[in-house]
């Protein structure tokens, strides 16, 4: 997949993204998507230790929590980028919450929706270089270098 | 777990920057509540009033290089809608005024825990 870095954060041009929020989708050809957090957002959590996503079945509005993470010096929401229902949770973050950190755009996916209406969605979202332009912006006044720990993807 | 979204939390943090070791805790589990949906609060009395004073918390750092201090602590709840609560009479006690609070702190009478406490689901002490 096409990506860019900056400050060593990547952006992966193919996925949309809530920079406000450093969460991103994956829209899959069943018409769901695959939401995680980002590059950015591990970074600043720093090693994650704990991750609780809501259950399958639960239906979020956009901007609401999907899941809860916790590190050592951090703790808060992963809130959705999209109004729908959860379909699938990630079973592999409940023993190796890690998952976020080394694969924040694979393995450490969070869940994936059903979206009520993907399309009003996609238009508080970037993608491309839309999004990289997004997280230059945000990682130049926010100051932010991402770092990466041992067993991190190859980017 | 049962889904715990809607529950209120209560927290009673009694210790403060002469304790600093028992700072972050207390503020931690409540952005965790608050990250699960519950509506939390924490309320500051005895000792624990003295972190609210501007210019106290960014001393406390317990973990050197982390960037993490009582003062991001205390901001990370804010952020997550915790509501931060001071007893008034504590605030006496601590020879404090109301423009000594550091911002997002609301000053309460003392027994208003006892209503807090009978109206919460469940309640913290630290």
């Amino acid at each position: 997949m096409a990506h860019e870095k900056v400050n060593n954060c990547v952006v992966f041009t193919n996925l949309h993204y809530s920079v406000k929020d450093n969460t991103w989708i994956r829209v899959n050809d069943d018409d769901t998507v695959t939401i995680g957090m980002t590059d950015v957002a591990q970074s600043l959590a720093g090693p994650c230790l704990h991750a609780k996503a809501k259950k399958v079945g639960v239906a979020r509005k956009k901007g609401r929590p999907i899941a809860t993470v916790e590190s050592g010096k951090w703790v808060g929401p992963v809130k959705s980028p999209v109004t729908g229902e959860i379909v699938a949770i990630n079973e592999d973050l409940a023993n190796n919450a890690k998952l976020l950190n080394t694969s924040p755009y694979n393995d450490g996916w969070i869940v994936k929706m059903k979206p009520a209406d993907l399309a009003a969605d996609m238009v508080d979202l970037v993608t491309g270089d839309a999004a990289v332009e997004a997280y230059r912006a945000k990682i130049e006044a926010d100051g932010v270098t991402c770092t990466h720990i041992e067993g991190t993807d190859e980017y | 777990m049962d889904d715990l979204e809607g529950k209120k939390i209560l927290v009673i943090q009694t210790h403060g920057v002469d304790t600093p070791t028992r700072t972050y805790s207390p503020l931690y589990y409540a952005v965790a509540a608050a990250a699960m949906e519950m509506e939390v609060m924490v309320w500051f009395t005895m000792n624990g009033t003295n972190q609210l004073k501007k210019g106290e918390a960014e001393k406390v750092c317990l973990v050197p290089g982390s960037g993490v201090t009582l003062k991001s602590m205390l901001e990370m709840a804010i952020d997550n809608e915790v509501e931060l609560k001071v007893c008034q009479q504590s605030l006496t006690l601590w020879d404090m005024k109301p423009e000594d609070l550091i911002d997002g702190v609301g000053i309460l009478g003392a027994t208003s825990i006892i209503d807090l406490a009978l109206n919460y689901d469940h309640v913290m002490y630290f």
